[in-house]
């Protein structure tokens, strides 16, 4: 929901639960002062009509036509001068109801008390919170009104600049090295927007820069003294040593064999993060699969593997070409290292996928964290278990999506080109069935 | 052979030029850029060994100067950096050839050798000759006694290898990343290279020739020239 819509919303919900609350007070409000301002008059009459008891003159000049009553009483004055009674009833001939106010006070005049009572219709609260009712739907309406016509308005004109910064955010790209630049503004928030934004960007691109360079650093640094352990080893295994100590050094080539894999892996891992392999023409992808699978014949008949292909002919992809050859390399190795002797390889490439699978034994783990990094089926296996990680990170930088799956001995993994297409997934059971046969 | 090894690493350029200085071949160093180029200026080369990344300057630059001052020599450059960007440039900058870090010593010399064939003797010895086994590296032809050998290319770049390091001990992962490359994951290659290696040495028996490729317990092979 748009920022402008929730902020009107929780305006017009204010709007509706302060409007009653003020209509009740002022409608009490309203009431009170009315019936106080009668009282007064009332008593004020009552006051007059005493005196004139009290000059002897007779009180026709206010009683008479008024509803007042002069009542002389037994005994003394009650304690209390004056008694405002409220009633509210429903009068008989007119059916409806009323509002009464009587004001009865008491008087001592010579010898003889009187009690003097006037009384009045006052208007009732109903009468009032209906004359409130209509004046307030106005009110209301005219607020909704104003409120959502002003804030759409405003709202242009005030988030201006928040969406050129939006825009501004949307087009920065850590790669191009640009510094972002965000419009001017003069609200204080964005301006802090603005501000706080500016540096995390430039943050990020400072630690991207960084980033590159220790992976280039660590990259020379680690792999000059690899190399001089191994030229020295190479070295040593030249002079005079006895059967033992060529053990050792052989253990020693193993490691460093090792190590300088597992630098040169990660080193190239830390690229593709960093997207510097760029692509920017297309290749033979059918051509790439058939010369790198040729380059594996020595592994495939050395350990009497079958390998059935089925290739497309003439399909064009957007990869460098390295990272093409390294993906189809990778997978190679993996199927082959995975299976056992005599097993069987089979590679189809369409214009849509590309599919390989093995025999195999069965994963130990979950077949989709077999693409973590270190990750292995069996760990004491001689392998760095980087491979998968490694064609999974070439897969994402391409925007292809690969997926592991296992089923009847065969280990398959598929590489669609264009996900999201039609299609794909029919494919798939189609592939499942062929390959369980 | 005069080779000139540009390497800011001591110990490296030290573990080369021993290696090389095995083979009879005369070595200079320069630790830095401006050693490199006085030498350059002042001496001939046959080969020079370039490392990219140095403490004064890029070793591309340096390949700039070789061009411009037309000095013939061909160019190996070594890098610790396998950026692909480095590779191009290196080899569109007039280098023959591109090592990365950690290398094998073999390798390097192997690579060294093939410069210098096709550079130094302009092609003219794509022969080479060891006793009766000669290898001819236009055609991958090897033949032992004048007798064809029905080598795989596996095989050919095999006992190549082990002819020009010849009466050096090659580690199986040497001779496993000569042959397969950097990229070929250890995939339990060194029974590959077993393989590879009995096979050769089948076929040269066969033919009569000497076997001059011998195991060196723990460690890998080699072509020991004093056997008869």
């Amino acid at each position: 929901m748009k920022l402008l819509n929730k902020v009107t919303i929780w305006f017009v919900g204010i709007v509706f639960l302060i409007t009653p609350i003020t209509m009740i007070i002022s409608r009490t409000n309203i009431k009170r002062n009315l019936d106080q301002a009668e009282v007064e008059r009332m008593r004020e009459v009552n006051d007059r009509v005493a005196r004139q008891l009290e000059a002897g003159e007779k009180p026709d000049r206010y009683t008479h036509g008024r509803p007042i009553a002069i009542l002389p009483i037994q005994g003394p004055l009650p304690a209390e001068k004056e008694s405002v009674v409220i009633d509210n009833f429903v009068s008989e001939d007119l059916g409806q109801k009323e509002c009464r106010i009587t004001v009865n006070s008491f008087y001592q005049v010579g010898d003889q008390a009187y009690e003097i009572s006037s009384f009045n219709y006052v208007i009732k609260s109903e009468e009032i919170f209906k004359g409130m009712l209509s004046a307030v739907v106005w009110k209301v309406l005219l607020i909704l009104l104003a409120v959502s016509l002003t804030a759409r308005l405003l709202s242009k004109k005030v988030f201006k600049p928040f969406h050129r910064t939006m825009k501004a955010i949307h087009q920065f790209d850590l790669k191009q090295k640009q510094p972002i630049q965000l419009p001017p503004t003069s609200t204080k928030e964005f301006q802090e927007l603005n501000s706080f934004i500016k540096k995390m960007t430039d943050k990020a691109m400072d630690d991207y820069a960084a980033v590159k360079e220790f992976s280039e650093n660590a990259s020379h640094e680690l792999q000059t003294p690899l190399a001089v352990i191994r030229s020295k080893l190479e070295l040593l295994s030249e002079t005079n040593i006895d059967g033992t100590q060529a053990a050792l050094i052989g253990d020693m080539q193993n490691a460093i064999e090792k190590l300088s894999h597992i630098n040169r892996s990660l080193l190239l891992l830390t690229k593709l993060e960093n997207q510097e392999y760029k692509a920017y023409e297309t290749i033979k992808f059918c051509r790439v699969t058939k010369e790198v699978i040729a380059m594996y014949d020595d592994w495939l008949s050395m350990k009497e593997i079958t390998l059935t292909t089925s290739l497309d002919k003439n399909i064009p992809l957007i990869i460098h070409p390295s990272l093409a050859e390294m993906l189809i390399s990778n997978l190679m190795s993996n199927a082959i290292r995975h299976n056992h002797e005599k097993g069987m390889i089979r590679v189809e490439l369409t214009r849509k996928d590309f599919c390989i699978s093995n025999t195999g034994l069965p994963p130990e783990i979950p077949t989709h964290e077999l693409f973590q990094r270190f990750k292995k089926s069996n760990q004491s296996n001689e392998s760095i278990g980087l491979g998968l990680a490694i064609v999974k990170q070439i897969c994402e930088v391409n925007g292809f999506l690969i997926t592991y799956e296992y089923q009847n001995g065969w280990h398959l993994i598929r590489i669609v080109f264009e996900p999201g297409k039609k299609g794909d997934s029919i494919r798939s059971a189609k592939e499942l069935e062929t390959v369980t046969i | 052979m005069k080779v000139l090894i540009v390497e800011d690493n001591k110990e490296l350029a030290s573990g080369i030029s021993d290696y090389l200085n095995g083979e009879k071949y005369i070595c200079e160093l320069a630790y830095d850029f401006e050693a490199a180029r006085e030498k350059l200026l002042l001496f001939t080369y046959d080969c020079i060994l370039l490392d990219i990344m140095l403490p004064d300057g890029n070793g591309l630059e340096l390949l700039k100067v070789i061009r411009k001052e037309n000095i013939s020599s061909g160019v190996l450059i070594i890098s610790a950096k396998d950026a692909l960007d480095d590779k191009v440039n290196g080899l569109e900058g007039g280098a023959d050839d591109y090592v990365t870090k950690p290398f094998h010593l073999p390798e390097l010399h192997a690579r060294l050798r093939a410069i210098y064939r096709r550079k130094k003797l302009e092609g003219s010895s794509n022969l080479i000759t060891f006793n009766e086994i000669v290898l001819n590296t236009d055609t991958v032809e090897a033949t032992v006694n004048n007798t064809l050998l029905d080598v795989t290319r596996k095989e050919f770049d095999l006992l190549l290898y082990f002819v020009v390091n010849k009466n050096r001990v090659l580690s199986k992962q040497s001779i496993a990343a000569h042959l397969w490359g950097d990229y070929t994951d250890s995939l339990a290659n060194f029974d590959f290279v077993y393989q590879h290696v009995k096979n050769l040495r089948k076929k040269i028996s066969a033919a009569q020739g000497i076997d001059y490729i011998e195991t060196v317990y723990g460690l890998g092979y080699k072509f020991n020239t004093s056997k008869t």
